[in-house]
């Protein structure tokens, strides 16, 4: 059951529109271009992201293989960000987009705590050339695109073709076709929050949840790093 | 796994550990004070600290909205979650339930400044009632996140409600004891609340150590960091000082007869009452935080 929702989940639904991502990891190069492609989109500002691919490595030398694995809003169809938020500031749309009102948002990070992939972020308020900050932000599938009948920045940019878009409704779509015929995967289908990004051919290893903390010196150094800057906690209230 | 690119922050910071403490016991502290108008003679040993239980309560009422709103990115905007209210936020239902609680313990002194019986029992229930949801939605806000396990468990708005009974009482009990010290009756009235509020403190801690040992992955996890992570906090300051030491002075009848233990009781279960929910939050928002 769904509840809290301003629309209702669209996918399977005949008649309507649910957009939907779908990665294929084997394409993925790690070349972060989807990253720069958000960044430049949207003035996103350092340290914050709406799309990152995390690097993982395994095996040992000389038999080593490098993974990635992109990382953005999931823009679930039962999403929890949007039932605990307070303001109805992050709200659903109808074609499945899980959107932020930025004029509502009192930055509360309910919809931070609340979302089991990390897709969102606290906007710093001293921006130079954006104005808006102090508010929490997320990736939009960018549907300002969309809605003019273009793919998102990410998408775009994408060198490998690693990420697809379209409406999985529409059964002539890459996406619906992809689903369809290959071996995909969402992340962490067990919470219920119907996710509606898929992933082809995903490593086991890098779709679980790891819960280790950094283990090479280099992270290890990064994430001193973070926390430092960030009041020297891990619990910090963003950087308002 | 998952090296060399970004990390998360946990978005809820000491400001909320502080503030579920501060309400609670807010609320707690004025279901005491109120209780002779609403329960009658049973609860007539509240009576003396009644004035200065009721001006606590409002005290800390005062600190934490301030200390709530400025936890806020947009701290002007804190009346939106009224404005735009969404009823499956417990934030925006405890949003609403803070100004009528203030409103119902000032109507509550009112009546009595007024010497209206009426005005106080009627102020006295319904504020009574907005007391108790104090803890109950700050409790609903970690269960209501199904992607947290942790928090994602029907004890925890019953547990912020009893850790709340706890520290309400210890505050009742300390003003007590500052004006004058404690009669018998009051003394026997507190050691009941405490023993039952401690009492079912302990068998909820016991029932989360137990649904983490038996648990999922991220139950697991949450356990590993609880104790690499919090583990004085966990099994020290809250099982040890805030649930063992004030039972064991609460049972024995030597001790629990004795004003100052039983205050003292009241205090180390209130450093319990704190350190449980820190504990909770932090641990709950550290399982994804790598992820």
């Amino acid at each position: 059951m769904t509840v809290g929702l301003q629309a209702e989940p669209s996918y399977g639904v005949p008649g309507k529109k649910r957009w939907a991502m779908v990665i294929d990891l084997r394409r993925c190069i790690g070349c972060m271009a989807c990253v720069c492609a958000d960044k430049a989109e949207y003035d996103v500002p350092l340290g914050v992201w709406r799309t990152t691919v995390k690097v993982s490595e395994t095996g040992t030398y000389p038999k080593v293989k490098k993974h990635f694995m992109p990382r953005l809003c999931n823009h679930c169809d039962n999403p929890p960000c949007v039932r605990n938020c307070p303001t109805e500031a992050t709200y659903k749309h109808e074609d499945g987009f899980v959107l932020q009102r930025y004029e509502r948002c009192i930055a509360c990070r309910t919809c931070m705590a609340a979302c089991p992939y990390n897709a969102r972020h606290v906007l710093p308020n001293n921006r130079s050339r954006v104005k808006i900050g102090g508010v929490v932000d997320k990736c939009t599938f960018c549907q300002h695109r969309v809605e003019k009948g273009l793919v998102p920045a990410c998408v775009q940019t994408c060198l490998g073709r690693a990420r697809i878009f379209g409406d999985i409704n529409d059964k002539t779509s890459e996406v619906y076709r992809l689903v369809g015929t290959q071996n995909v995967t969402v992340l962490k289908a067990d919470k219920g929050t119907k996710p509606q990004v898929y992933y082809i051919k995903p490593d086991r290893t890098i779709v679980d949840q790891e819960h280790t903390t950094p283990k090479s010196a280099a992270a290890k150094s990064d994430a001193e790093a973070f926390y430092r800057h960030n009041n020297g906690s891990k619990f910090f209230a963003g950087v308002l | 796994m998952f090296e060399y690119v970004q990390y998360n922050i946990a978005p809820w910071p000491w400001q909320l550990a502080l503030y579920f403490f501060l309400i609670g016991t807010a609320g707690m502290t004025f279901v005491a004070a109120a209780s002779p108008a609403v329960f009658g003679k049973v609860a007539e040993p509240f009576e003396n600290s009644q004035k200065s239980s009721l001006i606590v309560s409002l005290l800390l009422l005062i600190v934490c909205g301030p200390l709530l709103i400025s936890d806020l990115g947009m701290p002007e905007r804190f009346l939106y979650p009224i404005i735009y209210f969404h009823w499956t936020s417990p934030l925006s239902w405890g949003s609403l339930f803070l100004p009528l609680f203030g409103a119902a313990i000032i109507g509550f002194w009112w009546g009595k400044i007024q010497d209206n019986a009426q005005l106080m029992k009627w102020s006295g229930i319904l504020g009574s009632l907005l007391a108790l949801s104090m803890p109950l939605y700050t409790g609903l806000d970690l269960m209501v996140h199904q992607s947290r396990e942790l928090w994602s468990n029907p004890t925890i708005p019953l547990l912020f409600v009893v850790l709340s009974m706890t520290s309400g009482t210890a505050l009742v009990s300390v003003i007590g004891m500052l004006s004058g010290g404690m009669s018998e009756a009051m003394t026997r009235l507190i050691r009941v609340v405490l023993f039952a509020s401690v009492g079912i403190t302990f068998w909820l801690f016991l029932g989360e150590v137990v649904t983490l040992w038996y648990g999922t992955g991220e139950e697991l996890h949450a356990w590993e960091i609880i104790n690499a992570e919090f583990g004085l906090r966990f099994w020290v300051l809250t099982f040890l000082v805030g649930t063992v030491v004030p039972l064991v002075i609460l049972i024995l009848p030597s001790m629990s007869s004795n004003p100052a233990l039983v205050t003292v009781a009241g205090v180390a279960g209130s450093i319990g009452a704190y350190t449980f929910r820190e504990v909770l939050l932090y641990a709950g928002q550290l399982t994804q935080i790598y992820y």
